[in-house]
């Protein structure tokens, strides 16, 4: 199987797992969801394994260069998106505390935590990265 | 003093390398596609080293040269900006 044919097979693949989500969502069942999503992602991997396709390292600098801005423009967006919804509830002001306006501090909460969770697994995996790639600087 | 716009030192890198790829390929007479599966890369990777805009890693440069039989720097050659401060 070539390139060409796989990512053919790849695209009805994707289409089949979309109808089967979208029919899910229909009929409001999560068990068709879990199901297509599961089927399709095993489909993938033996397509993959049997295709034999190798990581382009053209493709791999895409892909590093696209999550570093990806990084770079979502961490701080949702950290100054998590203080702005904090801001008022800790501020002091009462109007964004009660009523249809409670869910700003939870979400604020939530996008805090995210932004926490984002830095830490940045931290982690950079942390790895570098012991991988040699700079523990432990030797001559 | 220094030039207030900045680039990247991989954007420097690619502009100051000049690549003899496509000369190389028409000498053993292989399409881009036919160059791309001997050496384990996409068509669209050696369409972006000929045209000088994806400078490949050592390993992919070592290969195109045992390949062609050749040197790397007889295929990639450099502008000698590096003593440029």
């Amino acid at each position: 199987m070539d390139r060409k044919k796989y990512k053919q097979l790849r695209a009805i693949v994707t289409l089949f797992i979309g109808v089967i989500v979208a029919l899910a969502v229909v009929r409001n069942s999560y068990l068709l969801a879990m199901t297509g999503i599961s089927t399709g992602m095993i489909f993938m991997v033996l397509m993959r394994s049997k295709a034999k396709i190798r990581t382009d390292e053209r493709e791999s600098t895409i892909q590093e260069k696209a999550a570093r801005m990806t990084y770079a423009i979502f961490a701080p967006t949702i950290g100054i998106a998590a203080f702005l919804l904090l801001l008022p509830a800790k501020g002091g002001i009462d109007v964004f505390s009660k009523g249809e306006w409670l869910f700003t501090e939870s979400l604020g909460m939530v996008f805090a935590y995210l932004t926490l969770f984002l830095i830490a697994i940045y931290a982690i995996s950079y942390h790895f990265f570098n012991r991988k790639y040699g700079g523990d600087g432990n030797e001559e | 003093m220094p030039s207030p716009i900045i680039f990247s030192i991989e954007n420097m890198e690619v502009t100051a390398m000049k690549s003899k790829l496509k000369v190389f390929r028409a000498m053993h007479n292989l399409t881009q596609e036919q160059l791309a599966d001997k050496i384990g890369v996409s068509r669209q990777t050696v369409i972006a080293i000929e045209s000088d805009k994806y400078l490949p890693s050592l390993g992919l440069a070592f290969k195109m040269a045992r390949l062609f039989k050749v040197k790397v720097e007889d295929i990639f050659t450099h502008n000698g900006k590096e003593n440029e401060e």
